[in-house]
């Protein structure tokens, strides 16, 4: 466990490191990311279907857990 | 729960932006010259308040803005070798609604609400299929004079085993064989629905968001409550969003042991867990889920952008799915022959399944958003990876293709792969070296019956093919079509296929559990910014409507909750999006006609010559969610499209000097029938009479069409059939019917009345189970004050006719009680409704129209013997625009 915990820290540290060096990008050249169809998630309604499917049909966990609700899937 | 996610760049789909107008008088300057005044007038804009569009706004497709969506999941058939199971495949409607609206610029309040209903055949265990257990055929002529044929679930046998406990099959030849197959043990469940309501309350300042939620999971065997905080912070100018969140998840098991595998199934070992409630066996435990997460999502450039996420979960106590069981071979040592070449009998039983009570499972995901220039597409490319202590390790790849295209259409073709580890207390079956259970002399020198020592049984062990390793391939489609007005479609499909040889480096160890199943989705999706908007855009174009506009809104709508087809839209073009609730309760005492019906008299009378009553309902819940969407193609017509979703619930009671139960008849302890999903959807039409001042009269013609299914039926315990489900629990007519009506409303001053007369008439003759609904014929008036300009009050008196049912079933239906004949449908009945209705006349929710109406019985006269009506409840939601 604390092995698992050190690992996701060094991962966050690396992550925001390599990141800092990111070239900017003013808020006038973000007309591309502000597409809808750049969003992180396009289509909810379809993530939320499809999560549901999976939860219920894959043993795998989630990144995004903390929502809660689903029911058993006791089928 | 809706998510808040970090991308605060995205303007909403058909919502112009609200940057765009501050920034294009600011290039305009800056064509007039000084570029850094620009930038710094940008920048400085960028930091007031209101001025950027909020990040969890934009990023959430759904925010202000209400969506229903209906979806569908069909499973194939599971492989069963050569046995024909007539077991449906699980089958799931779901109906899913939420909504989300800003109460201030900065707060948001959003609900959701889900209900879904499931079906079909589901593995209880797994079993080497040279076993004698399994799913074995059967053919059974029912009472009725069908001949049944299918194959019923069996737990218990034998199986030859070699020295190395392979299974041995015998064959035609009578040469033994090793045959390493196992196949899933097959069994049925009746419909079963669960019900969802969530809600969250977000807050938003400049660079950073709080999110509050929390809902509750119901389903009758199965209670979850909720509740969860997220965050996120915006720095480095907004490049970079750091989000947070943590929740706790409460579930409560009560499982009643199924009785179709009860009797077989071995529970020694786990005793404690066993409660006896009403006759009935229950396994029972609780749960805790404790689940965290952290993420950060960065702008790599203006074309791309790369989000991380790292999740946590901790869950403890009652993990076990209670319907699964796990195939024990006891082999008792004193009776293996010393000859090798003698195979070894194995006793083959089920145990419960029993997994560790501490999970901790965590998961590591990657995400990349590309704008592809060339196409005006994007890319989104995802990998998970998870692992817990349970052994089972999962990688996902999945990539998305958003494709928008002309006249507002966009179309994403989506791939998805999936390969776990199993865990590693999963097994398709497990041999124990001890006898199920032996005789021995005891010390006082009288035989002993000795069963199995349960602490020789591994401590964790599960046959659940969730549990065991193997690889999944999905592909599938969503399309959109957007609508000027803020309105806009979505349709999605995907078909996945799990198979044991699909797993990430090889090595699946269950290719017995393979099957495919596909889904099919519709929503609606209401962008309220949008068609505010538009609306106001509309009212300023042609503002010598406002007063007519005024006058529907507050006056027109202004109709019982319980009135359909009540009002029309009165200019060309205009739309309505509207949601109804219905529920009506049923329960008390069983009338005959008007009068109370005792015990013995529904057991004489209520059923038929040859079979007398047994059962009589004791309460019937019914509820009805409908959409409905209205459109004006000119101002004296107008088009409605309402799809209904339902669901019903029946408790049964057993009447008071019954006739003895028949050997296998299918008992009602405990266990109301339940049904629901999709109903009849109909289409109407509104034809505009007359329209003068204080007057108004329109004419209905409509179409209800066969969506809802008149099929349904009980699961088969064993061999004995459960049969067609009650008349009143199928979710449709099963006919196309057609609905005329007629409706004359009034006002003056505060003062609004009306008065209607509408009809169902069957247009065939029987549907495909062999009977058809009674016709309808309901009249109805109103009166109605405006306490307010926005508030009204009104009473109703409604007469309905309901005729009996008109042939019969024409496959097997257990004939138990009154509710199973049809004659016993259908009759006269008086009722008084007390509606409240309210429009919002200004602010944020300005159009808004909700009303509500409690229908109060006042008498009835029923057809034959029915259950006495409690009452109905009606909700509406419209907004026209």
């Amino acid at each position: 466990m604390k092995k698992a915990g050190f690992l996701m820290l060094l991962l966050g540290v690396c992550i925001v490191a390599a990141l800092s060096g990111c070239a900017n990008v003013a808020p006038w050249e973000r007309g591309t990311l502000a597409k809808p169809h750049m969003a992180l998630d396009p289509s909810p309604l379809q993530t939320g279907t499809r999560m549901h499917n999976y939860g219920s049909r894959e043993a795998g966990a989630s990144t995004n857990s903390e929502g809660g609700g689903g029911g058993c899937g006791c089928y | 729960m809706s998510k808040s996610f970090p991308l605060h760049f995205q303007q909403h789909p058909g919502n112009p932006p609200q940057q765009p107008e501050s920034q294009s008088g600011l290039v305009q300057d800056s064509k007039s010259g000084n570029k850094s005044i620009l930038q710094a007038l940008t920048s400085a804009a960028l930091v007031l308040p209101g001025l950027l569009v909020s990040p969890a706004h934009a990023a959430d497709a759904s925010s202000g803005s209400i969506n229903f969506q209906y979806s569908r999941y069909q499973e194939g058939k599971r492989d069963l070798y050569s046995v024909h199971s007539d077991l449906k495949p699980i089958m799931v409607d779901t109906l899913h609604g939420n909504g989300t609206f800003f109460l201030t610029d900065r707060m948001k309040f959003s609900f959701g609400y889900t209900q879904d209903t499931w079906s079909g055949a589901t593995p209880i265990s797994s079993v080497p299929l040279a076993s004698t257990a399994g799913n074995i055929p059967f053919t059974r002529r029912l009472p009725t004079g069908e001949v049944v044929s299918g194959a019923s679930p069996f737990v218990t046998g034998a199986v030859l085993l070699d020295r190395n406990l392979n299974p041995l099959r015998i064959d035609t030849a009578g040469n033994r064989q090793v045959d390493p197959r196992n196949v899933l043990v097959l069994s049925t469940a009746s419909p079963e629905t669960r019900t969802q309501g969530d809600f969250g309350l977000a807050y938003e300042w400049d660079d950073a968001t709080l999110n509050l939620g929390g809902g509750l999971s119901r389903e009758r065997d199965y209670e979850s409550t909720y509740g969860n905080v997220s965050g996120r912070f915006d720095f480095n100018q907004k490049l970079t969003s750091l989000k947070w969140g943590a929740g706790y998840t409460s579930s409560r098991t009560s499982a009643v042991l199924d009785h179709d595998t009860l009797g077989y199934v071995t529970n020694l070992g786990y005793a404690d867990r066993l409660k006896f409630r009403d006759n009935l066996i229950m396994l029972e435990g609780d749960r805790h889920d404790w689940t965290s997460n952290l993420g950060l999502t960065q702008i790599l450039g203006k074309n791309t952008l790369v989000d991380f996420n790292f999740g946590y979960t901790r869950s403890s106590g009652f993990m076990e799915n209670p319907y699964k069981g796990v195939t024990v071979i006891f082999v008792d040592p004193e009776r293996i022959h010393p000859d090798p070449n003698v195979p070894i009998q194995g006793n083959l039983r089920t145990v419960l399944e029993q997994r560790p009570d501490l999970r901790n499972q965590f998961a590591f995901g990657g995400k990349l958003v590309q704008y592809i220039s060339p196409v005006d597409a994007a890319l989104h490319l995802g990998y998970k990876f998870s692992f817990d202590d349970w052994g089972i390790h999962s990688n996902t790849f999945e990539g998305d293709w958003v494709q928008p295209l002309s006249n507002g259409w966009t179309i994403t073709p989506r791939i998805r792969y999936y390969s776990q580890s199993s865990a590693n207390f999963f097994n398709p079956y497990i041999v124990s070296e001890q006898a199920f259970v032996k005789t021995v002399i005891g010390d006082d020198g009288e035989p002993q019956v000795i069963t199995y020592d349960p602490n020789k049984l591994p401590k964790h062990i599960s046959s659940d093919h969730r549990l065991a390793g193997y690889g999944a391939l999905s592909g599938g489609v969503v399309v959109n079509k957007q609508f000027a007005r803020g309105i806009e479609l979505e349709a999605g499909f995907e078909y996945y296929t799990r198979a044991s040889s699909l797993k990430l480096g090889g090595g699946g160890n269950s290719s017995f559990a393979d099957f495919d199943y596909y889904v099919a989705n519709a929503a609606v999706k209401i962008d309220m910014d949008a068609v505010r908007l538009n609306q106001s855009n509309l009212q300023h174009q042609h503002a010598h409507h406002d007063h007519h506009h005024g006058h529907q809104r507050h006056g027109g709508h202004h109709m019982p909750a319980g009135i359909m087809y009540g009002h029309m839209l009165d200019k060309a073009g205009d739309f309505m999006v509207g949601y109804r609730f219905m529920y009506a309760r049923q329960s008390g005492k069983m009338l005959h006609g008007s009068q109370r019906a005792s015990d013995l008299d529904i057991i004489n009378l209520g059923c038929s010559d040859i079979k007398r009553c047994s059962y009589a309902p004791d309460y019937m819940d019914m509820r009805m969610h409908m959409l409905d969407i209205m459109y004006a193609p000119t101002s004296w017509l107008n088009l409605m499209l309402m799809p209904q979703f339902m669901d019903m619930k029946m408790g049964l009671r057993e009447l008071d000097g019954r006739p003895p139960p028949a050997i296998g008849e299918h008992r009602h302890a405990g266990t109301p029938h339940t049904t629901g999903g999709v109903s009849d959807t109909i289409l109407m039409s509104l034809i505009k009479l007359l329209d003068s001042p204080g007057h108004r009269l329109h004419m209905g013609l409509g179409l209800s069409a066969p969506t809802g299914r008149v099929g349904l039926k009980l699961r088969r315990t064993m061999r004995n059939e459960g049969g067609l489900v009650h008349f009143d629990m199928q979710l449709g007519s099963g006919t196309w019917d057609f609905l005329p009506n007629l409706t004359y409303s009034g006002d003056a001053g505060r003062w609004y009345w009306g008065t209607q007369l509408s009809g169902t008439v069957r247009m065939e003759g029987r549907n495909d189970s062999g009977y058809r609904l009674g016709d309808v014929l309901q009249a109805t008036t109103w009166g109605g004050f405006h306490l307010t300009d926005w508030f009204s009050a009104s009473v109703r008196g409604v007469y309905t006719n309901r005729g009996k049912i008109h042939g019969d079933f024409n496959a097997f239906n257990n004939r138990i009680g009154p509710m199973d004949y049809p004659a016993n449908q259908g009759g006269q009945f008086w009722d008084a409704g007390f509606g409240i209705s309210a429009t919002v006349p200004e602010g944020r929710f300005a159009g808004n129209h909700f009303a509500f109406e409690w229908l109060q019985p006042l008498r009835d006269d029923f057809n034959g013997f029915q259950l006495k009506r409690k009452g109905a409840l009606n909700a509406t939601w419209s907004y026209h625009f």
